[in-house]
């Protein structure tokens, strides 16, 4: 890596939000680092400090609570994910999409939380998280704040999220059976690769929602669909949130005609 | 040189000896160029063109000069030497004008990698950017911008290689067979179409690295990450005019070639920055990105392919046209045009030939050999093509091809004779559709597609490929024997990870009669010690290479036996010998252990007769011969090696999504010295094959930008791409003039992957595909009729990848125009 | 930065730029060369070590990052120049060609078989999807695996016509 930086790894949450409140303009927020690592070396991003938050005890574990729901924090990494015991018994959507994340190495390093950050459009994390309708927790030393998931991404790689603030938690809501739903990521290969459009679909709260990945600047979902919406219906609301293009993975009408395809196959599934 | 076949009689020959290098890469102690530093040792970086033309207006090093810890910066303009293994072309670095996306304008070697990387960034570059020519089919054209204007005034081997001066053709091949208008004349059925594949990379897991030291006296020392260190000396001597006793080359361990290692690439700028910055050892590694467009990748190729078959589905006349993407510089490419001109109809017999293989510069990444070296491209267009014909004229592509294979007393398209021991290509072919159930489908595979709604459909591809080598391509092997008995074979042979060093450590220790601890095989590679060996390419080297330690082992042998003779006062012919001793036959008592030979034998008296035992044995092809160059008729082929694969494949009619559920190869290898590891070249050339049918290639922007140098974008296969079920057939039909009978099989099993998958995929939902790499979304495109992709990776001068077939009932055409 | 961090038990201090990665430091700094470089971008796994008991790839880890962390290389695998079981099974089922891959994909098929003591074909291959390897097709190393762990059932491979 050519690019020189500072590291800094605070030990409590204070120590982090202060030193933002001041470096915030030419730091950067060093979690499992799969994509600022990459950045760097590539020369995208050229941070002047790279600060490290694995190292912040309360920023570990995956805990859930009925009223609270399921809570992920900044070093929970998708394998944490995908041995959580509750995760499988209550989310296995979260389970389904973590599985489809990169391989099992990056998956031992790459964190839920850096993967929403990112705000890639081909995240594999956001659909599922934007169906289950999770909260992000900001935090800065200027107070906390909450903010939907779906209003947290903002463009390709863009969220809402300040310089000198944090993402600490993201919160995925109780739901009353269960999260039943379905991820399917379209490939190049079986192995390890980004997708080229993804498509979750699910049952929350007795309604159906359905979320897209790779097919617009950001990962897109739709409001709570009645449970025995038409099919067609259904594929043209989700047609109408998306914008794909055609890039080097694959061509803007191929990125349409799956995603309609995975909707009208993945409706039937879950709706059983 | 064949020795009796038969395994059972074999201590080592025919049986899974483990690797002999397997530990030191097991403990991650085996040494590859990667791993090494010497001392005082700078790093290289290399700047590049971000153009795919340009004119270069100005550089500026001023900067990087300057910075501290940089000890060289070249530049294309204080540079003249040339390099180029066929046609001389290339400049170390770009001269005046970039040709390809990547190339290297200037480089640095600094003290830290850090620094080269800072420095490079230093230097600016003032381009006039030109327009590119991209497509090979464009650059046929009249008028096209001509990629090398001073082609007429290049070095080129004559021999072999016809470049046209004036145009973008680096060379053309001919090949002349019979009448093919008399041969269309009397067909039944004329069926003509055109297939195309891309560009693609090796991708070995170790990058081209080299480091070279420009030592007193003009004594250069090369490490290098290579195929081939006898001919990265030659074509380094040429290009800088040294003596060849001046330059030394090693190679230590090798992390995989596959072609893309087998001629110079980076060690001549390695050498120039060495000798500016006052003889210091200098590394340059290439990063993975570099890999893609610094270094040479595979051809592009378009395949027309017009055939004449009679009504009872024999063909009678074939005419080929071949459009090779040279790309920049000619370097393996020509020479894959010319193999590939020899063996294009596959392994088919045609009455009537006519080719016409041209090769073709474009401003794109320059081609190079890879494994199949052309052989994995054409048979793409040809075993598709037989399909193609099969079902126009209303046959089972399985018979056709059975009704066409070349069997003994067939004529080749150069004119070969094929005998009883050429190979059997039609038992290939009958494995394979064995093993796959070829033309039905099992209860359980009519079960499967009811349950997922998807369809199976079997597909069957054949295969040939004879090395591509000069005629008097040739080898040798020292065998040196040590005071204790045991023996240092020394080989030109490289272990690229083929195995080759295991099956010599057989083939020796079966031949001299040792035990296997007593053999070493020297695996890094030293041109000052070891004894010359052409390339390590081309399938060639367990013949040659093989058939040279079975004269070394008879010369140490016969040595042995003479000293021994009048040591024991015994007749040679009345001795024999095991791995420890030589002995009277008629009284084993009398005998003198290996040990008290082996650098000379003493008598009690302290008298000595004798002295080392070193065994040498040459070996170079036999009876081959250039190829005439207007009929293209001669004897290329040391041998032919024959296969066929059967693919059974999954596809969703509705998405084009497909898996591959079994693949069944076999190749008649004339008689297997490890089944382990011919097993491991089998499966690991059908996954690389898998991986050019189903993902790889380049893509390009309209100016010329590679798109897709990396793993991010450039997918190769993992662990989960491999098929359900994989099947490995061997037959063993001996060559009699190789080593136990052996022929080469390194690259056969990569060869015909992608049409069987092609021919699968037609017969389980009737995409009709006619180019690679097949992704889901052309599959979804040829199912549904749409006009295919139309970017780069597929892009012919139509506009699209579409090439509709032509089929005609009675009416011969007499039209022979590209 | 100074870090202080053991690979294969042993204690190294070292002070590190903090741009340095855990593989270059492994490779260049401490001089264990057997951790392999094949991109450099978390795609090919050649760099996989174990930091703190899990698997990594050492090309996307900061060398600060493994302050204070137990690293074990490819180097540590065969104790008192003994192979280990896994090490010996690739052997046997001749898992190595080239050897470029071998060191990172033995460290997955470790962590792999540690996570499922009986894998099945399929979990074998999610275990090592992250390790490319150009040579071998993959079907020798699967099998070392199963062999590792008692249930290769097919020992050879390869069928000859006519026998
Ligand atoms: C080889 C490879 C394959 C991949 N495959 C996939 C794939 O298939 N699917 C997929 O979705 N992704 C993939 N990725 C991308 C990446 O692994 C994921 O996005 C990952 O989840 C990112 O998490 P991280 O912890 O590594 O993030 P980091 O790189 O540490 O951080 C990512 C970004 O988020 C910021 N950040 C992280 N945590 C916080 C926080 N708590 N508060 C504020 N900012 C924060 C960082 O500053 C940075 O800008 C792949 C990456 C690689 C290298
Ligand atoms: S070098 Fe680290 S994954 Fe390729
Ligand atoms: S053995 Fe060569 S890359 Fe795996």
């Amino acid at each position: 890596m050519l690019h020189q930086f500072s590291y800094v790894a605070p030990k409590s949450r204070e120590e982090l939000l202060d030193l933002l409140s001041t470096d915030y303009a030419h730091a950067k927020i060093l979690a499992g680092g799969t994509d600022l690592l990459v950045n760097i070396r590539n020369g995208t991003v050229k941070p002047g400090m790279v600060i490290d938050i694995k190292k912040i005890k309360e920023f570990s574990g995956i805990t859930y609570s009925k009223g609270e729901g399921l809570v992920l924090r900044p070093a929970v990494t998708i394998n944490d994910v995908l041995r959580d015991p509750t995760v499988r018994d209550y989310f296995p959507l979260l389970q389904e999409c973590g599985h489809d994340l990169a391989s099992y190495q990056i998956r031992n390093r790459a964190t839920v939380i850096g993967n929403v950050v990112n705000a890639s459009p081909c995240s594999d994390m956001a659909p599922a998280l934007l169906c289950l309708d999770s909260q992000v927790v900001l935090a800065s030393s200027r107070g906390t704040r909450t903010v939907p998931l779906k209003e947290f991404f903002i463009g390709v790689k863009k969220t809402v999220l300040a310089p000198d603030e944090i993402v600490e938690r993201i919160i995925v809501p109780t739901q009353a059976k269960g999260a039943i739903g379905k991820y399917r990521k379209l490939k190049r290969i079986n192995g390890h690769d980004l997708g080229i459009i993804g498509v979750a679909v699910a049952v929350v709260n007795g309604h159906v929602r359905i979320a897209v990945s790779s097919a617009a600047p950001t990962p897109v979902v739709t409001e709570g669909l009645p449970m025995d919406i038409q099919v067609d219906e259904a594929v043209e609301i989700t047609m109408n949130m998306i914008s794909p293009i055609s890039d080097v993975r694959c061509t803007k009408e191929y990125r349409e005609f799956m995603v309609n395809t995975f909707v009208r196959r993945l409706l039937a599934e879950v709706r059983g | 040189m064949q020795e009796n076949s038969d395994s059972a009689r074999f201590a080592y020959v025919g049986k899974s000896v483990l690797r002999v290098e397997a530990i030191e890469k097991l403990t991650g102690l085996a040494m590859y160029v990667s791993d090494m530093s010497l001392p005082g040792m700078l790093y290289a970086q290399v700047k590049k063109s971000p153009h795919a033309r340009a004119r270069i207006k100005h550089i500026d090093i001023s900067r990087a000069a300057a910075l501290v810890g940089v000890r060289a910066v070249l530049t294309g303009a204080e540079l003249n030497y040339r390099l180029g293994l066929y046609i001389v072309d290339k400049d170390i670095l770009a001269k005046g004008e970039v040709r390809h996306y990547g190339e290297a304008v200037a480089a640095v070697a600094a003290d830290t990698l850090e620094i080269a990387r800072k420095a490079v960034d230093l230097i600016d570059v003032e381009y006039e950017v030109l327009d590119p020519v991209l497509n090979h089919m464009d650059a046929l054209k009249e008028g096209a911008p001509l990629v090398h204007p001073d082609l007429g005034t290049y070095d080129y081997v004559e021999a072999a290689f016809t470049p046209v001066p004036g145009t973008n053709i680096a060379n053309l091949s001919k090949l002349r067979k019979g009448d093919v208008q008399k041969g269309f004349d009397e067909s039944t059925w004329i069926i003509e179409r055109e297939y195309d594949n891309p560009s693609v990379q090796h991708v070995p897991m170790e990058t081209h690295v080299a480091i070279v030291q420009w030592g007193k006296n003009d004594n250069v020392t090369i490490w290098s990450s290579a195929q081939s260190p006898f001919t990265v000396r030659n074509l380094f001597c040429y290009a800088f005019k040294l003596p060849l006793n001046k330059v030394r080359v090693l190679v230590p361990h090798v992390g995989g070639g596959f072609g893309g290692k087998a001629g110079i690439h980076i060690e001549p700028l390695v050498a120039c920055l060495s000798k500016k910055a006052g003889g210091r050892p200098v590394k340059l590694q290439a990063s993975r990105e570099e890999e893609f467009s610094l270094l040479p990748c595979r051809s592009a190729l378009t395949y027309k392919i017009k055939t004449g078959v009679s009504a009872e589905g024999k063909i009678l006349a074939q005419q080929m046209w071949m459009y090779w993407d040279a790309g920049a510089y000619a370097d393996y490419a020509v020479n894959v045009t010319r193999a590939s001109g020899y063996s294009a109809a596959g392994p088919y017999e045609i009455p009537n030939a006519w080719i016409d293989a041209y090769t073709v510069y474009t401003n794109k990444p320059y081609g190079t050999a890879y494994r199949g070296f052309g052989h994995v491209e054409f048979h793409w267009g040809v075993e598709r093509h037989m399909d193609l014909i099969a079902r126009a004229i209303g046959m089972d592509p399985l018979e056709f091809r059975l009704k066409n294979a070349l069997r003994p007393g067939s004529v080749s398209l150069t004119g070969e004779r094929i005998t009883d021991n050429t190979g059997d290509v039609l038992t290939c072919i009958s494995e394979v559709a064995k093993a796959i159930n070829y033309g039905k489908l099992t209860e359980e595979e009519k079960e499967r597609e009811r349950r997922t709604g998807r369809k199976i459909g079997k597909g069957i591809a054949a295969l040939h490929k004879a090395p591509a080598m000069p005629s008097n391509t040739a080898t040798a092997a020292v065998i040196k024997m040590n005071s204790d008995g045991t023996v240092n074979v020394n080989v030109g042979l490289m272990e690229i990870g083929q195995g080759s060093t295991t099956a010599i450590t057989q083939i020796v220790a079966e031949r001299l009669g040792f035990r296997l601890d007593q053999i070493k095989v020297t695996l890094e590679k030293d041109t000052d010690r070891d004894p010359y060996d052409w390339q390590t390419v081309a399938s060639k080297g367990l013949i040659l290479t093989g058939n040279a330690c079975v004269l070394a082992c008879e010369d140490l042998l016969k040595k042995g036996y003479e000293v021994a003779a009048q040591a024991l006062c015994a007749h040679p012919e009345d001795l024999t010998h095991d791995a420890d001793r030589i002995y009277v036959i008629h009284r084993p008592s009398e005998m003198i252990s290996w040990a008290r030979l082996s650098i000379g034998y003493t008598y009690p008296d302290g008298k000595s007769i004798g002295g080392p035992l070193i065994g040498v044995g040459q070996y170079i092809a036999h009876g081959l011969s250039n190829l005439d160059k207007e009929t293209g008729q001669g004897n290329p082929a040391l041998d032919w090696t024959y296969g066929a694969h059967g693919i059974i494949a999954e596809v969703d009619g509705v998405t084009g999504e497909y898996k591959v559920l079994k693949v069944a190869s076999a190749f008649d290898v004339g008689k297997v010295i490890n089944p382990g590891m011919v097993r491991g070249q089998a499966v690991g050339g059908m996954i690389q094959g898998l991986g050019t049918a189903i993902c790889e290639g380049y893509v390009f922007d309209k100016q010329g930008h590679l798109l897709n140098p990396s793993f991010t974008d450039n997918k190769i296969p993992t662990t989960m791409d491999l098929p359900e079920e994989i099947e490995t057939i061997v037959v063993e039909t001996p060559q009699l003039d190789g080593p136990y009978g052996v022929r080469g099989v390194g690259e056969h099993s990569m060869i015909s992957v992608a049409p069987a998958l092609g021919n699968a995929i037609q017969a389980a939902v009737g995409a009709d595909l006619t180019h690679m790499p097949m992704r889901f979304e052309d599959v979804w495109r040829a199912m549904r009729n749409k006009e295919p992709v139309d970017n780069w990776i597929t892009k012919t001068p139509a506009g699209s990848c579409r090439s509709d077939p032509t089929t005609r009932r009675h009416e011969p055409d007499a039209a022979i125009a590209p | 930065m100074k870090i202080r961090l053991t690979v294969n038990s042993q204690v190294y201090e070292r002070d590190v730029a903090e741009n340095r990665t855990l593989l270059r430091f492994i490779r260049e700094d401490v001089g264990l060369t057997g951790t392999k470089e094949g991109c450099g971008a978390g795609e090919c796994g050649a760099c996989t070590v174990y930091m703190n008991g899990k698997t990594v790839n050492s090309c996307m880890v900061l060398a600060v990052e493994a302050d204070g962390a137990a690293i074990e290389t490819i180097e540590g695998e065969a104790v008192d120049g003994m192979l280990s079981k896994l090490q010996e099974a690739f052997d046997r089922n001749h898992a190595v060609q080239c050897g470029f891959c071998t060191p990172g994909m033995l460290i997955s098929a470790k962590e792999l078989i540690h996570n499922h003591p009986k894998p099945t074909v399929e979990q074998i291959k999610e275990g090592l999807e992250g390790n490319l390897c150009r040579c071998t097709g993959y079907q020798q190393i699967i099998e070392a695996v199963l062999d590792t762990t008692g249930q290769l059932t097919r020992k050879e491979g390869l069928e000859y016509a006519g026998k």
